[in-house]
């Protein structure tokens, strides 16, 4: 969903009445955002029940840090920012072969992996989703980040320059590689 | 990344003006190298886009509000926070005139029904003693306690001028040790009275606090009772 599509109280509000311990308030603010987190981190991890573990952390942590929450920026970018840290941390942690610099450190693709390919056959289109799933898992995790943020959540750059802490050069740079990439796979398999 | 790539990224990312973009299909149209290259990563931005979208579990919904809801309270912890919790009383003159309205009737209908009530008092020593009012009737009255220790009478009983000196009218009772005793409801005043030995013989109250002559050359004893 994106970031502003929302009725009612707004997000301030709901957070307000949560530190006067209406938690009510933080239960709205549940319904209202767990299913971007609960995607974002399944697009992440590639896991349903890691996912919702990861999502459950990110919002413990939002309420219990509740108080520090500057209202000069948005909870939902600061929620998502949480969520989005909790993922690398399972990255770093539980991915086999994974360590902490395939996280931290944009891979250097070969631009010129994009080679021309004639789609001999089309895929279905569930095929093509269920490859393009596996296909993002095997993004490098950086590039998985910011392409499910702009593609698959739909938020603008600067959104995620505001939860990634990221410039918007660096962040088109991860998107366009993981587009090649992904382009680059989805080829393969046509031609297959 | 070439002149193309970058051309096909920024147009991915709608970074060009509506002119760049014009330019931008006329390049791809005639080279369908670049098309082809393009038109595989318009499919991987369109098909990211309609990816299945997860639904949270209502498991893990009702999981996580429960981690973030309070406590439950012990009933002394809710009992407390009934009684503390600052209310706001809201009200108009229409209630507020009923509300009235309900409490002067209420408090008229209090002493009607509180007319009869018991009271206390202190009497001097001696052998008249008050024990309490009780009565139904408007006037209040206080029930006063005679004693006489005679052990040898065969029967006591008093006189005064609350029963119109007729000691016909109220005899004292025996109990252990010779000590005679009776009760008598009594309208706050002053009493004169004596004892009556035997239906013969007059005696004053040896006890009482207070005596008065009785313009005969004798002592009656005085009696005050008072609420």
């Amino acid at each position: 969903m994106p970031l502003d599509q929302q009725t009612g109280p707004d997000d301030a509000q709901l957070v307000a009445r949560s530190l006067k311990q209406d938690h009510e308030a933080f239960g709205q603010l549940i319904d209202r955002h767990a299913s971007v987190i609960v995607n974002l981190a399944y697009r992440m991890v590639g896991n349903r029940a890691e996912a919702e573990d990861l999502a459950q952390e990110a919002f413990l942590a939002a309420f219990k840090a509740l108080s520090t929450f500057r209202a000069d920026s948005k909870f939902s970018t600061w929620l998502y920012r949480i969520a989005s840290n909790k993922c690398k941390d399972w990255l770093r942690a539980k991915r086999p072969g994974m360590g902490q610099q395939d996280v931290d450190i944009d891979e250097v693709l070969d631009i010129h992996v994009a080679e021309e390919q004639t789609p001999e056959r089309l895929l279905s289109q569930q095929q093509v989703a269920q490859e393009l799933e596996q296909a993002i898992q095997r993004l490098p995790p950086l590039y998985r980040e910011a392409f499910v943020l702009k593609h698959v959540e739909g938020m603008s750059y600067e959104e995620m320059e505001e939860i990634l802490g990221v410039n918007g050069d660096t962040l088109k740079m991860r998107v366009y590689k993981g587009r090649l990439q992904l382009s680059r796979e989805l080829a393969l398999l046509n031609s297959a | 990344m070439d002149e193309q790539e970058l051309l096909v990224q920024r147009f991915l990312d709608q970074d060009l003006t509506p002119e760049e973009r014009v330019e931008f299909l006329q390049v791809v149209d005639a080279d369908p190298t670049l098309r082809r290259r393009w038109l595989n990563l318009e499919m991987v931005v369109a098909e990211a886009a309609q990816l299945p979208r997860m639904t949270p579990s209502a498991k893990f919904l009702s999981e996580l509000k429960a981690k973030v809801a309070p406590p439950p309270l012990s009933w002394w912890e809710q009992l407390w926070a009934t009684v503390t919790t600052p209310r706001t009383f809201e009200w108009n003159l229409a209630g507020a005139i009923a509300a009235a309205c309900v409490a002067i009737v209420s408090v008229a209908g209090l002493f009607a029904v509180i007319s009869p009530r018991v009271v206390e008092m202190q009497v001097p020593a001696g052998s008249a003693q008050t024990i309490a009012t009780s009565t139904r009737q408007e006037e209040p009255k206080v029930f006063v306690r005679l004693i006489l220790l005679q052990p040898g009478a065969r029967s006591v009983s008093v006189a005064g001028d609350f029963n119109g000196w007729d000691p016909a009218q109220t005899k004292l009772e025996r109990s252990d040790g010779g000590v005679w005793t009776a009760t008598i409801p009594l309208k706050p005043g002053r009493y004169q009275y004596m004892f009556v030995v035997d239906g013969k013989q007059w005696i004053a109250d040896p006890l009482a606090a207070e005596e008065a002559t009785d313009g005969f050359g004798a002592q009656n004893a005085v009696l005050d009772v008072a609420i």
